[in-house]
């Protein structure tokens, strides 16, 4: 293990020492005041910073002040002081520092902080993570992983929701190699079978248990034991499925088809789903039970449209071990305004594309040709959410049909209610106003 | 911060690095143990001084 570059910053020389004498092993630097220690914060590179509060005779607390500088440069900031006041504490946090601590249990505290860095994904882990593993750079989704990140040691089941493509099995997989569980990660894609698929996949089989049941084999359930179980796509999982596993979840144990002798593994569950959750629950596709046992704790993976500052990173990790892209300005504004409705999927179908089929920079004619005009949408994205959902509720023609009336009567008040204007504008037949009409009066009076 | 209460966050300063310090003694290398020693006795000083001033503080 690399020495951790650590900075102490404290006037008093005696603490001084007791600090740097308890980091032994470490590559410790210090710093007595506070003009050296911004000078170090600025120049070096440090894992943790220790911040004593009062740095001098008649200082004014400007160890508060470096607080901000050592977080910018990605510092995992500690306050060690004697200045314990309710006031000061909120303000080092609000400030961001990661832990505040009273001086006088260095030998335990000193301890307690190296050990939690180390386990704590929040210092330089996370700049890796989220540079290499699961490439981020926007705030919520870095904040949303690193609080996950902090459960990954325990058997706290995770949910992951969000649309197609936004790399909920990557984060399934990262969120697996930190849990330190020393089984495989084993995933299952739930809308890829049907019931009798699933169960035989999941739980195994017996040689013999149905017709083309030739061999025995493991199940996925057996496959995870000390790992961890995917469960992708859950909200595809029948009620009657959800109630098996449900059952193997709790106990652990589960019968193989064809099996009279109860089989046991040690997984931990991570499920995904791109479906709203509280609409299968209302819907009942999902049992509340099954739910409860599987969100332990949730997290929601942003479409690419909502973290744009994610996409020249995700092209420069896709390129990364093949031919490096430059994009000509027009080209870039290009990409930024498109919507990617496939997210991070889409950018690497783009990406390969772009790199196998084009020589130089990459002009503005070659991304259009490949991400065609009305995908680049500069707006918002032309169907609603709750247009959808409209439409799954009461099918497509319904859906068309309350679309078709909003379009009418907008037109309708935008000519102040002159029919002939509305029927040439939008090319419709009088037929269809007027049904339009008769539905809007309808609705009035109820 | 005002005199007095700089007064007694010196005094729980130096006293607690004088603590902290007793502590890691028994354990410092041989070459350091000189060093922590006489800084001890410099944070000793200071305690009486500290105690001497507050003692000379109208009691109030």
């Amino acid at each position: 293990m690399d020495k951790l570059q650590i900075l102490v910053i404290e006037d008093d020389e005696l603490i001084r020492e007791v600090i740097t004498a308890n980091l032994a092993g470490q590559s410790i630097d210090t710093a007595g005041d506070k003009a050296t220690a911004e000078r170090k914060l600025k120049t070096g590179h440090y894992d943790i910073c220790f911040i004593d509060l009062l740095l001098g005779e008649n200082d004014d607390y400007s160890g508060l002040k470096l607080i901000p500088l050592a977080v910018s440069k990605g510092i995992y900031s500690v306050v060690m002081s004697s200045c314990d006041t309710e006031e000061t504490i909120s303000q080092a946090y609000a400030l961001g520092c990661k832990e505040f601590y009273v001086k006088g249990n260095e030998v335990s505290n000193i301890a307690a902080i190296i050990a939690r860095y180390m386990q704590d994904d929040t210092g330089k882990n996370a700049q890796k993570i989220f540079s290499t593993d699961f490439i981020t750079n926007d705030p919520a989704t870095r904040s949303m992983i690193t609080e996950a990140l902090k459960y990954t040691q325990g058997n706290l089941p995770i949910l992951i929701l969000g649309p197609s493509g936004t790399g909920k099995t990557t984060l399934a997989k990262l969120l697996h190699e930190h849990s330190k569980r020393p089984g495989e990660f084993v995933a299952s894609n739930c809308a890829a079978y049907t019931e009798d698929l699933l169960e035989a996949e999941l739980f195994g089989y017996k040689k013999g248990a149905f017709t083309d049941a030739r061999e025995t084999r493991k199940g996925k359930l057996s496959q995870a034991d000390k790992g961890t179980l995917f469960l992708d796509e859950i909200g595809a999982m029948s009620r009657n499925m959800q109630t098996k596993l449900l059952k193997a979840i709790e106990e652990k144990s589960f019968y193989p088809l064809g099996s009279d002798k109860p089989e046991y593994s040690d997984f931990r569950v991570i499920s995904a789903t791109l479906e709203d959750m509280q609409k299968l629950l209302t819907e009942g596709r999902l049992r509340f039970d099954f739910f409860q046992r599987v969100h332990g704790m949730t997290i929601t993976l942003s479409p690419l449209a909502q973290r744009k500052c994610d996409i020249f990173p995700l092209i420069g990790a896709f390129t990364k071990k093949t031919k490096r892209l430059a994009f000509e300005p027009a080209a870039k504004e290009y990409l930024l305004a498109h919507n990617w409705p496939g997210n991070t999927r889409e950018l690497k179908r783009f990406v390969e594309i772009i790199t196998t089929g084009t020589d130089g920079q990459i002009t503005l004619p070659t991304v259009q040709r490949h991400l065609p005009r009305s995908e680049a949408a500069s707006g918002p994205t032309t169907i609603t959410q709750a247009q959808y959902d409209h439409a799954l509720e009461h099918g497509l023609g319904g859906a068309l049909d309350s679309v078709a009336a909003e379009i009418i009567n907008r037109n309708l008040s935008e000519n102040h209610g002159k029919k002939a204007a509305t029927l040439t504008q939008l090319k419709i037949s009088k037929c269809l106003l007027y049904s339009v009409l008769a539905k809007s009066k309808t609705t009035e009076r109820k | 911060m005002a005199d007095n209460e700089k007064l007694y966050h010196n005094l729980k300063s130096k006293t607690i690095g004088l603590k902290s310090a007793a502590e890691l003694l028994e354990k410092c290398p041989p070459e350091k143990k000189d060093k922590v020693i006489r800084l001890m006795r410099e944070a000793a000083q200071d305690i009486i001084m500290l105690l001497t001033e507050l003692e000379a503080k109208p009691k109030s």
